[in-house]
């Protein structure tokens, strides 16, 4: 196909009428009851006591059939207006392979009920120990507080779903609501990406600089539901985003909370305590390069030659000359 | 001052150092600042040289999109709609410094000693106000000319700061926009000589009569002062200058002299010498020469109209002009000048008030007293060493100095780049003022050893300062661009480096000058015949 037919493809899509609304990721299981009907959405307090929550991961050596990553999952609580505490949390390391790393790979997660047939990869090991510390949180947070997840409320697909309704039932009982913000939504609407479509629709029914949001649609009734919603959450916010709730939260009430923290001159309409996890979460490159330095210093007090461990780990890409 | 920590070292090499601060810390160009180097024991003394702004956040145009939320909310009325959260911790300023050096850590003594910086402070050192310790390296590098205070930025130190009067001989230069200090700094350094004791004789030619004003305020210038004056003036001796002293190298110092009109000089001097043979003695001959009424036929017969008449009418008019000043004489017998050298032989202070003079006059005046002070030094040296080695440093102050210390000077004539060649060796200096240094001969500007650099607004003026200091400037132009009034940078080769300083206030240094000492009782007749 060539870029021309792209171009008009995706020109059909942007601007066609199909009102379908999708969501073409793996598991997602949407339910789109949502009217997707814009709503003034008005700045409520912040809650008093926040604790937002991230994971990130790197790949740090890569055969494969073989491959090093590590992840940690980084917590940050924001109470009077600064962020109080930060931490990056521990990095994981997870050797992922064959059979026999898998079954050690999995028994290394620690969940219970989990199929002992699943695949494992770096998003499940992620979202595991991303969700043991959105637990945790859950149960540090002050009671009314709000804990925030950087994306929604799925995690991994092959995490039971008594594991996600545990932590939204403790959520619950302590009015802890648990909110999920996904910063690059799949949701589409015609095939093209609905939240674009929902700005300009707020743009043309709502005065400027307005705050609004709208119901999209239910999904993980197996943990007791989860709201989608898209919202505005600042005046000056460029964009809107997809908000996860759990369903026994009234969103609008939970939503101008959700703005009261969304007031960062820096990222105006995006909650400041998610932009500081989400920079501690991140394994950046210096970080992947030390890991793999230690990673050949252990290597070499095991006894494996360096010729064995470039020979494994080596992308032959290298090899190519490329523009 | 403060003793806690004002941010932490990071980066850069020997030189040059840049350290972190919290975004609310007050840093100013030319703060004084220590690295404390916990391991090594040392202490590595910074100049900042520049301040700027740092983020944690690492996308482009971060901070202008802060900037644009802000300014948006201004717009509205709505200021603090968008508060930047956690600003202590996202954003923070970056010091670029110069390193000066570092102070080695205590011997058995206590003693520390200064070194140039030839090694690295371990990175993330602690870098602190300084201490009063850390600057009494200094003090015996100050000399004994005070003109100040040590300067942090803008927060003065107690700790004086000064040259040696020694460096009088190795040429000052004193640089400075209008209203920037200059006048009070070198009534200040008068007033350090004032009180020399004789150690040290200057020459203050004052075109504008200020000096004679304020400087007989300090105490000691009813002994140590003596005031010469082109016209009658109250408490001034009269300055008088006989035609015979003047030379025709003073009137080319003095004029622009076209080639016709220089050989015209040389054509007069030999007739006169030769021909009448009365005027032979310096510039005598331009009393006769001014009273001709006749010039074409002078010019005729007495020349043989090897001069052409207006080159002639030029140089006769400019005779008119020194022969009816006040302070020319054409007797021999009233000069002054050796009253001069008289009082500059026992270290005192010469201030000759120009006022009333042209700028013309006014430079034929010093370049005349120049070249006596030059001649009679020099002579001293040459013929009678002993002499001259009791003879005090003397140092030439001129104003507006670029008038004959530019490129353009005629070097075979002038006096005054002689003496900046040559004068440190016979104990005769310049101290030069002015606003525009990038005028003044670079060749003549490396003989200055000591500079007062105040504040300067041209980019030109400053580089050039910058090439030819004793010391680095090469990182101070902000700081020099951004001198208050008072403030300055005292280069001399006897400090480590360019120290910055607060110049006293002239009424506070009169002020708190010490009386002179009571002079000893005469001895009564019998006792002095005993003496004798």
């Amino acid at each position: 196909m060539s870029i021309e037919v792209v171009a008009e493809r995706l020109a059909a899509l942007l601007t066609g009428s199909a009102t379908s609304l999708s969501d073409p990721r793996p598991n997602s299981q949407i339910d789109f009851d949502g009217d997707l009907q814009i709503r003034p959405l008005t700045r409520a307090n912040a809650p008093a006591d926040v604790w937002a929550v991230d994971g990130g991961q790197a790949l740090v050596a890569d055969a494969r059939c073989l491959q090093v990553i590590v992840t940690r999952s980084a917590r940050v609580r924001f109470r009077h207006g600064a962020c109080e505490a930060e931490e990056e949390g521990d990095l994981q390391a997870v050797l992922l392979g064959g059979t026999d790393e898998r079954v050690a790979a999995l028994a290394a997660l620690g969940v219970d009920g989990i199929n002992p047939d699943s695949a494992v990869d770096v998003n499940l090991v992620r979202d595991r120990w991303e969700w043991e510390a959105v637990s945790r949180s859950v149960d540090d947070v002050d009671a009314g507080g709000m804990v925030l997840v950087d994306g929604d409320l799925q995690p991994d697909w092959r995490i039971p779903s008594s594991y996600l309704r545990d932590v939204l039932d403790r959520a619950r009982e302590r009015d802890v609501v648990v909110a999920g913000v996904t910063k690059h939504s799949s949701l589409a609407r015609g095939g093209a990406p609905l939240l674009a479509w929902l700005e300009r629709e707020a743009d043309t029914l709502l005065p400027p600089r307005s705050m609004w949001w709208a119901p999209v649609g239910r999904t993980r009734g197996d943990v007791g539901g989860v709201q989608v919603v898209a919202a505005t959450l600042d005046p000056d916010a460029r964009f809107s985003f997809r908000v996860d709730l759990p369903s026994w939260v009234d969103p609008e009430h939970a939503l101008g909370a959700l703005s009261a923290l969304s007031d960062d001159a820096a990222f105006p309409g995006y909650p400041y305590p998610l932009s500081v996890v989400d920079g501690l979460a991140a394994c950046p490159g210096w970080l992947r390069s030390d890991i793999r330095n230690q990673l050949d210093e252990l290597l070499e007090r095991a006894g494996v030659p360096l010729d064995v461990r470039d020979r494994a780990f080596t992308d032959r890409h290298g090899l190519m000359e490329r523009a | 001052m403060m003793t806690g920590t004002r941010g932490r070292l990071y980066g850069k090499n020997v030189l040059d150092g840049v350290f972190r601060a919290a975004p609310d810390e007050d840093l100013f160009l030319g703060e004084l600042l220590v690295a404390v180097d916990e391991q090594t024991g040392r202490r590595y003394l910074f100049r900042v040289v520049d301040v700027s702004y740092g983020s944690e956040h690492r996308e482009p145009g971060w901070a202008e999109r802060v900037a644009g939320t802000l300014l948006a909310d201004d717009a509205r009325g709505e200021a603090g709609a968008h508060p930047l959260h956690d600003q202590g911790r996202r954003t923070y300023r970056i010091a670029d410094c110069r390193c000066l050096g570092y102070l080695t850590p205590p011997d058995a003594l206590g003693q520390q000693e200064f070194r140039k910086p030839k090694s690295l402070p371990t990175q993330f050192s602690k870098v602190v106000a300084p201490e009063p310790s850390d600057f009494e390296f200094l003090r015996t590098k100050m000399g004994d000319l005070h003109v100040g205070q040590l300067r942090s930025g803008e927060t003065v130190v107690d700790f004086g700061v000064g040259i040696p009067g020694e460096s009088l001989a190795t040429h000052v230069g004193i640089f400075a926009t209008t209203g920037m200090g200059k006048s009070n700094l070198m009534k200040v350094l008068v007033g350090g000589v004032l009180q020399a004791e004789g150690r040290y004789g200057l020459v203050v030619i004052d075109p504008h009569g200020e000096y004679r004003k304020e400087l007989p305020r300090h105490p000691w210038a009813t002994d140590r002062l003596r005031t010469y004056a082109a016209r009658n003036l109250p408490n001034t001796s009269r300055l008088k200058i006989s035609l015979g002293e003047l030379t025709v190298d003073d009137l080319r110092t003095a004029y622009d002299w076209s080639r016709p009109q220089e050989e015209a000089l040389f054509e007069l001097e030999r007739h006169y010498a030769t021909g009448l043979n009365q005027h032979s003695t310096g510039l005598a001959w331009l009393l006769p020469f001014s009273q001709l009424d006749d010039l074409p036929g002078f010019r005729d017969v007495e020349l043989s109209s090897r001069v052409a008449l207006n080159t002639l009418q030029v140089v006769h008019r400019r005779a008119r002009r020194i022969v009816d000043l006040q302070c020319i004489s054409a007797d021999a017998g009233v000069s002054v000048g050796r009253s001069i050298v008289a009082d500059l032989e026992v270290g005192r202070v010469v201030l000759v008030d120009a006022s009333g003079l042209g700028s013309t006059e006014e430079v034929l005046v010093a370049s005349w007293l120049s070249r006596t002070v030059m001649d009679r030094w020099s002579g001293a040296y040459l013929d009678d060493p002993e002499v001259h080695e009791r003879l005090p440093v003397v140092s030439i102050v001129l104003e507006e100095a670029q008038r004959v210390l530019s490129s353009n000077s005629d070097r075979e004539s002038n006096v005054f780049p002689r003496i900046a060649r040559e004068g440190r060796k016979f104990k005769v200096g310049i101290t030069a003022i002015t606003q525009q240094p990038k005028l003044l001969d670079a060749e003549l500007l490396s003989q200055f050893n000591t500079y007062f650099v105040l504040g300067l607004a041209d980019e030109r003026d400053r580089n050039i300062l910058k090439s030819s200091a004793k010391q680095d400037l090469s990182a101070s132009a902000g700081e020099i661009q951004t001198l208050m009034p008072g403030e300055c940078l005292v280069v001399n080769l006897h400090a480590p480096f360019a120290v910055p300083a607060k110049v006293d206030l002239w009424d506070d240094v009169v002020r708190r000058a010490t009386p002179p000492p009571a002079p000893r009782d005469v001895a009564p007749p019998n006792v002095r015949a005993l003496v004798d």
